[in-house]
């Protein structure tokens, strides 16, 4: 059994001008200790993705249709209390440090301890404060800074910091959320070594969402594209980073530098990503592919490419 | 926004810029229950400033300072004669209380204007200037928003004596200026390193001009819009004065009418006399804190009411 | 350690005002028009006392001398004679200050305290009923006038239904009765302070009650309480928790910033129940001319207010510690 299998999943949230269709028809499975990235620009629907697998959906937001299952129990069919526990004990999520993701006026060990005793009500105050000693040494944060403050701690300590209190219940899932988008480049690096290394040491199934298709490659076995809501290519990241099918994954890639390989220009994506809450009824991207053609007025389907890949074109 | 020639209402608003975020602030105000409520209520106490010039002209008897009703010289309950009874020198309190709105229009507006006035020529000084004037100016700001204004009055009252309204104005005017201060001097500082400032400068503009045609019209709008709603400050203040008996004994505002109805003892026997001007003055501060929350949403976006969109 | 630090130089920022204060006073009083001696010194006296004075105060000497003197009776607790009361002025005002202390300190923070708490409950039922009721009465209380108020409630309480005393702080009686203890002497001060204190609560809760309000709102979109759902919190416990204690931070401030509108609340208060306190000692003699004595008063309420400043803000940088670290 798989250790999560998102099946035709579509997410909408009630804006003023209309029902945004910020996600449709995503399907993805990920097995236990394996990754999964999700890439693609701002409003693509990846975070919303991250989100609905949380359950943590803002008020105007809610699943259309599709099905959750997480170790085969559909999350979507949870009452609210259940969510609640599997919340950080099965699941957790690991926020860019740039954000404002700690109390600012709670000390970062208390934090990080209470997403402990909230699971675990039985352990004592001083048992959990012991355990994220423990989480410290294994992320790299020094024992003493345990009684600091969030705006004590230097941007790649927050992460890690934010990482250690993801692995506090020891979940079998964690969706990290640009955890490396703010950070400088060295930092970025160390942090992302650690996390692979957490996540073989500990077999913890990571879903990665990043703008950084680069990142993604690095860090997963098997990459999503999202585009305008739609996933439009998926598979291993030797066949998509290396054979890309779908057009967009292509100026994805070609947007980006690369420091080996062929001295290319840098090719901008021109046009706009299309308006959510009227989307088109043929391909998304076909108003700004360079391969557009009439067949692409229709509603594309999935194109088996090799063991797992596919892509979501119309004429690919 | 189409530009379409044969609408009056988009050329206007091409040909005057300001108009169009006047026009858009206003479609905001106008939804605001809070605005609506407050600016009816301004509306009304406006109608009765102006009307309190008219009771005099009917008859010298409703004159509110001097009127004598040559029948009554007692405190006498409401009737057709004196809509709301009379004073304990048989003064009609009705129109006690039209030219009570009055006082507390000027009062309040004067203040206001002031205080508007002579915080954004030192706000714009410190913001401009910078260093140890700009040091100098905010410190000597924070010692004036740490006093208690209505003391400090009781004291100066003590040493000159009964004080005149355009006196009590002025002082209050000069305790309110640190507020309308900081905030200009934060919208200067952020306009000091603009581009256009720059370029000015490069011009060979002097400080003075910079400051007065450059920064001064970017930032006296939202200054007068901000300030002009803290008025009930400066009414209150002066009400309570007139209430301990410091006010100028020669104009009736609501906070004297209390004084009156307090110290002659009528306080427990007369409702109508004492009921009417603690309403109106907590009306109108009412009125213009509701104009002041719907200005707020006007001028800070964040604060209207948003859809949550990801 | 940053705490002390930080404590010392706000004592420092509030002694640099004060000293402010008192030299505007100062000059206030020697050079307004007028005869700066008949302001110190009572007409009353024989010519000996006043003599006397006289060369104590410094009256007969050059301005920056007379300064000197000023200050050094400042510190020496030297501030005249009351014309009003023949006492030192000194002896007055110390016997003043616990009574508006009482008051004062109880109504500020009796009101922070329940505004703070009905605030959070009003932003939990944002939109609903609970939330339009405290909202409106929290508006429509916050703007009453102060000193009207006060006369509303003697009429209706005390003087209708006679639950309360028209004025002042103690029931001579009852505490020149040797039979009483200190409770019962302690519980008639209550028993006078309840319509005072219902003033100012009724003035000032409702403030802190549409800040906190706000506040909880603006404080329940932020990052961290993201995080909080997402550890898998409820409802509850991210409210009282996460949002609170960072919401608190605005309303304390603002607890600062009104000390100055709050202590002139306060001296309404004293003056319109009677209540012993230096406010009303303030007021009283300056319709009285008794100069000595109101200048001293007004120092004294500037020492309290300076002082209230500084408990605000050391209150924040220990709720805060960006603040303190």
């Amino acid at each position: 059994m798989a250790l999560l299998e998102v099946d035709n999943l579509s997410i909408g949230y009630r804006t003023k001008q209309g029902y945004l269709k910020a996600v449709e028809g995503v399907s993805f499975t990920l097995d236990e200790g394996q990754s999964l990235g999700f890439v693609g620009e701002s409003g693509c629907g990846k975070t919303t993705i991250g989100m609905a697998l949380m359950g943590l959906m803002p008020p105007n937001g809610s699943v259309g249709q599709g099905r959750i299952l997480f170790e085969g129990q559909d999350l979507l069919e949870m009452t609210e209390a259940q969510r609640r526990e599997t919340r950080w004990s099965q699941i957790a999520m690991i926020f860019q440090a740039a954000m404002n993701a700690m109390n600012p006026v709670q000390r970062v060990g208390d934090q990080i301890a209470e997403a402990i005793l909230v699971h675990n009500p039985a352990v004592e105050k001083e048992a959990a404060l012991h355990q994220v000693e423990e989480l410290f040494d294994l992320v790299g944060i020094p024992r003493d800074r345990l009684r600091g403050y969030p705006h004590q701690y230097s941007g790649g300590m927050k992460q890690r910091a934010i990482i250690a209190m993801a692995l506090a219940c020891k979940p079998k899932l964690i969706i990290a959320d640009e955890p490396t988008t703010a950070l400088d480049v060295i930092v970025q690096d160390q942090i992302l070594t650690e996390i692979k290394e957490l996540q073989k040491e500990f077999n913890i199934g990571v879903i990665f969402i990043s703008h950084d298709i680069s990142i993604v490659a690095d860090m997963c076995q098997d990459i999503a594209v999202m585009y305008a809501g739609q996933m439009v290519e998926y598979g291993p990241r030797e066949a998509v980073f290396d054979s890309p099918v779908h057009p967009y994954t292509k100026a994805l890639l070609s947007s980006f530098p690369t420091i080996t390989g062929e001295k290319n220009d840098l090719i901008p994506i021109p046009g706009e990503t299309p308006n959510l809450i009227h989307p088109p009824s043929g391909c998304r991207f076909g108003e700004r592919c360079p391969g557009v053609s009439l067949t692409c007025s229709q509603a594309p389907k999935w194109i088996q490419m090799g063991p797992g890949h596919k892509a979501l074109c119309c004429h690919c | 926004m189409t530009a379409d020639p044969s609408s009056s209402e988009t050329s206007a608003r091409e040909r005057y810029p300001w108009l169009n975020s006047f026009l858009d602030g206003w479609a905001i105000f106008k939804q605001s229950l809070l605005g609506q409520i407050g600016l009816t209520l301004l509306i009304i106490f406006a109608l009765m400033a102006i009307c309190s010039y008219i009771p005099p002209l009917i008859n010298p008897m409703y004159n509110p300072m001097t009127g004598v009703d040559p029948d009554i010289s007692t405190c006498t309950p409401p009737s057709w004669r004196h809509w709301l009874g009379t004073d304990f020198m048989g003064r009609d309190i009705f129109s006690q209380l039209l030219a009570g709105a009055r006082i507390a229009f000027m009062v309040g507006v004067s203040a206001a204007v002031m205080s508007v006035v002579l915080g954004t020529a030192i706000g714009m000084t410190a913001g401009y200037m910078g260093k140890f004037m700009d040091t100098l100016l905010m410190r000597m700001a924070d010692m004036i928003m740490v006093m208690p204004t209505l003391l400090f009055v009781l004291i100066i009252s003590s040493v000159f004596g009964q004080l005149n309204i355009w006196t009590i104005v002025i002082i209050i005017a000069l305790f309110r200026w640190p507020g309308v201060s900081r905030m200009i001097r934060g919208q200067t500082l952020s306009l000091k390193h603009r581009p256009f400032i720059e370029a000015a400068k490069m011009a060979g503009a002097g400080h003075f001009r910079i400051i007065f045609r450059h920064i001064m019209p970017n930032v006296l709008p939202l200054a007068f819009l901000f300030m002009t709603f803290r008025v009930t400050s400066a009414i209150i203040i002066e009400a309570s004065l007139a209430f301990l008996g410091f006010g100028d004994p020669g104009t009736v505002s609501w906070g004297m009418m209390l004084q009156w109805v307090w110290k002659t003892g009528y306080m427990f026997k007369a409702p109508y006399w004492l009921l009417p001007p603690g309403i109106c003055i907590s009306l109108i501060t009412l009125s213009f804190y509701m104009l002041g929350r719907a200005m707020d949403e006007v001028l800070d976006p964040r604060l209207r009411k948003e859809d949550q969109t990801d | 350690m940053e705490l002390r630090k930080y404590i010392l130089r706000r004592l420092a920022q509030i002694t640099v005002i004060f000293f402010v204060i008192l030299t505007v006073l100062f000059l206030l009083f020697r050079l307004a028009p007028g005869d700066p001696v008949s302001r110190m010194v009572d007409p009353d006296m024989t010519p000996e006392d006043s003599e006397r004075l006289i060369v104590q105060l410094g009256l007969d000497k050059p301005l920056g001398v007379q300064y000197l003197i000023y200050l050094k009776n400042f510190f020496k607790g030297q501030f005249g004679y009351s014309f009003h009361y023949g006492e030192p002025v000194v002896d007055i005002i110390w016997a003043r200050l616990p009574n508006t202390v009482l008051l004062f300190t109880t109504g500020i923070i009796l009101s922070a305290l329940v505004g703070i708490f009905l605030g959070k409950i009003a932003s939990w039922y944002k939109g609903k009923k609970t939330d339009s009721i405290m909202t409106v009465g929290a508006l429509v209380t916050h703007t009453l006038f102060l000193p009207w108020l006060a006369l509303i409630l003697i009429w209706i309480f005390a003087y209708k239904f006679s639950w309360f005393p028209i004025n002042g702080m103690i029931s001579e009686e009852v505490w020149l009765d040797p039979d009483n203890g200190f409770i019962t002497k302690a519980l008639d001060v209550l028993y006078h302070m309840v319509l005072p204190l219902s003033t100012l609560f009724l003035i000032h809760f409702g403030a802190y009650l549409l800040i906190m309000r706000s506040a909880m709102l603006e404080t329940l979109k932020e990052d961290y309480i993201l995080t909080a759902r997402a550890k898998g919190l409820d409802e509850k416990m991210i409210r009282n928790k996460h949002a609170a204690p960072n919401a608190a931070l605005p309303v304390v401030t603002s607890v600062g910033l009104s000390l100055a509108f709050s202590i002139n609340g306060g001296a309404l208060t004293e003056t319109v129940f009677t209540w012993p306190g230096i406010g009303r000692e303030l007021v009283f003699s300056v319709s009285q001319n008794d100069y000595p004595l109101a200048q001293a008063s007004f120092l004294l309420i500037a020492i309290v207010v300076l002082l209230a400043n500084l408990v605000v803000d050391v209150l924040y940088a220990y709720l805060d510690p960006r603040i303190r670290y």
